[in-house]
């Protein structure tokens, strides 16, 4: 079903809270993984908006939908979407960077309902997600397993072997989203170690490959919509995206991938933020939806 | 309470294969419950899967030759309720993904049993690639995960059964040639708990896995010589049994260890930690030293690094001559 006006400036909402979450938690240490965590805003918005079967007041809900952070670097915007969700106080989020926060610089399910798994070392993420697919499969669950890695990740060896017998046991209630943002901490991810193809790369693994723009909503919902796209095979979504999307000073750039926020940085971001805000306030009130959002 | 000793009187009189015996078990606790699934990677009949593959072959999952990707599926797994079994060669499960075993099932506390066979000097003919002499060393530094070394064919059926039961990441390490049986059916086995074996008061010999048969046999020789020695099974090299080191640190004075780990990071190693900081007592730690073992067969290695019963005597009789 194509995607409203209405529904995708409502899921533009949420990504813009999910934003503003993420520089709340930078502004609170000064410091954080920000650049691939903005990259990846836009779908986690639609994941937890539209996609995901969850009850934030039920966290162990046994059918829920599993979101796993293979990037587990990229948790801003994981706890970003969980404190809109209300799986927690948003208060926690002033935390960042604290003394026993719950919120550490990588996921921790004993800190935080609502996390998965606890990653962080890199090439961990698809294989977790894989044996959730696999166990719910099992147990006969509806419920489907999502993961999110970057592209430097792929080169960790481990998620060569996760993804082989991903497909050989067809597992086609798990989808691998790859945010590939082009960048890691040392410079553009395809100089520093080329994966590409990366389509012909999963494919010849045996999975169902479909590349599409990470920023726009109604190739994003159409594709989460097609799931799986082949019976028998697990899905890869490689998502061609901007580091730090909606920071237009630090867009594009490696030096972002962790930011130690000087205060000018931060005035920028804020206005960068509020003029998102407006922005979509004007489309809003353009569309004339009725009733709202 | 004085402990009974569980040396049965019929000890040494048969032997079995220790994979034969936890595949049995496994089986077993399969029976009883249906979440438990077995995982491989391409080492399913040498590891003791087979009798489990044939009852519940939708439960039992083939991964090929993919260690490190395995731990993580067998997390994954844990997470949604099922309860996986791995096993394969010992130090491909060990020090192979060990950051897997670390971050997935340890800092997750994942319910997963990893089963290292095949462990020790057990692949002797091999060479250090097949060795797993590290294996203690590394699972014990990981918070909350159980490293279990049990030593005959009747305390592995009870280890299986009790991993089974646990809830909680496992390491369980059994070797491969048969196994003298030492202990009666009934042996009382608790994880935590150690055995005591056979009584005695000059000193105590602590013996674990493999060659706690050889730690036996040593206390006999030991006999005809006069000297009176005490052995205990630690199969849980963590947690440890604190109280019976302690008390036979108290009632014996001196300690002599024997594994087949290396004596960095061991079992010794875990005593001489927690002798040293409760009641300093002198410790003969007999174990493999700073050196990879060599190859050929395997109470040949044994041979090499003093770990044959008529050596592990000959350790303690030197040993106890020694003045501290």
């Amino acid at each position: 079903m194509p995607l409203s006006k209405k529904e995708e400036l409502k899921l533009k909402f949420k990504a813009l809270a999910l934003r503003e979450n993420v520089l709340r938690m930078v502004k609170a240490a000064g410091t954080g993984h920000m650049g691939g965590a903005l990259s990846a805003a836009d779908i986690v918005a639609v994941l937890y908006y539209k996609f995901m079967k969850l009850d934030p007041q039920n966290p162990g809900l046994a059918d829920r939908d599993r979101f796993v952070l293979s990037a587990g670097h990229k948790c801003l915007i994981l706890y970003a979407a969980l404190a809109e969700k209300g799986y927690f106080p948003k208060e926690i989020m002033d935390s960042y960077g604290e003394l026993d926060s719950h919120i550490p610089g990588h996921p921790s399910m004993d800190k935080l309902p609502g996390v998965e798994a606890n990653t962080g070392s890199l090439g961990h993420g698809l294989s977790i997600a894989a044996g959730m697919a696999m166990g719910l499969k099992l147990s006969a669950s509806p419920a489907r397993v999502y993961t999110l890695m970057g592209d430097g990740e792929l080169a960790e060896g481990s998620n060569w072997e996760a993804a082989a017998a991903a497909s050989h046991h067809k597992l086609d209630n798990l989808t691998a989203i790859v945010d590939k943002n082009g960048l890691q901490i040392g410079g553009p991810s395809d100089s520093i170690m080329n994966y590409e193809p990366l389509q012909d790369r999963w494919a010849s693994f045996g999975w169902s490959v479909r590349r599409i723009d990470g920023h726009d909503y109604p190739t994003i919902v159409q594709t989460l919509e097609s799931l799986p796209f082949e019976k028998g095979k697990p899905s890869l979504i490689i998502a061609d995206t901007v580091k730090s999307k909606g920071f237009p000073f630090a867009e594009g750039k490696a030096a972002y991938h962790y930011w130690k926020a000087t205060k000018e940085e931060l005035q920028l971001a804020d206005e960068a933020l509020a003029a998102a805000r407006a922005g979509l306030e004007k489309a809003l009130a353009e569309a004339q939806v009725k009733g709202g959002l | 309470m004085k402990q009974p000793a569980m040396l049965s009187a019929k000890a040494f009189e048969a032997s079995e294969a220790p994979i034969k015996a936890f595949g049995e078990a496994l089986l077993e606790a399969g029976k009883a419950n249906p979440d438990i699934v077995v995982v491989s990677t391409d080492s399913s009949s040498g590891s003791g899967l087979s009798p489990f593959k044939a009852a519940f072959p939708e439960r039992h999952i083939e991964f090929g030759i993919m260690e490190q990707g395995a731990v993580g599926y067998c997390a994954g797994m844990a997470a949604v309720g099922k309860i996986p079994f791995y096993a394969a060669i010992a130090p491909f499960v060990s020090a192979r993904p060990f950051e897997m075993v670390k971050d997935d099932l340890g800092y997750m506390r994942q319910n997963v049993k990893v089963i290292g066979r095949c462990g020790g000097l057990t692949y002797s003919q091999l060479g250090p690639t097949h060795h797993s002499i590290d294996d203690f060393a590394l699972m014990r530094t990981i918070p909350g995960l159980l490293v279990l070394n049990p030593g005959d064919p009747v305390s592995i059926r009870k280890a299986t059964l009790a991993l089974a039961k646990h809830s909680g990441p496992s390491y369980m390490r059994i070797g491969s040639p048969n196994m003298p049986v030492l202990y009666d059916e009934d042996l009382p086995f608790e994880i935590g708990k150690g055995i005591l074996v056979r009584e005695g008061h000059d000193v105590t010999l602590i013996g674990t896995g493999t060659v706690l048969c050889q730690a036996v046999k040593a206390a006999q020789l030991l006999d005809r010589k006069g000297i009176s020695a005490r052995v205990i099974d630690i199969h849980s090299i963590k947690p440890l049994d604190e109280d019976m080191i302690l008390k036979a640190a108290g009632e014996t004075g001196r300690i002599v260890t024997v594994e087949e780990h290396f004596l960095n990071g061991g079992l010794g190693s875990a005593i001489a930690q927690f002798l040293s900081q409760t009641r300093p007592t002198p410790v003969k730690m007999l174990g493999i030293d700073d050196r990879f073992a060599s190859n050929g067969p395997y109470e040949g290695l044994l041979g090499q690094h003093g770990l044959l019963a008529e050596q592990i005597a000959a350790s303690s009789i030197e040993f106890l001559k020694k003045k501290f």
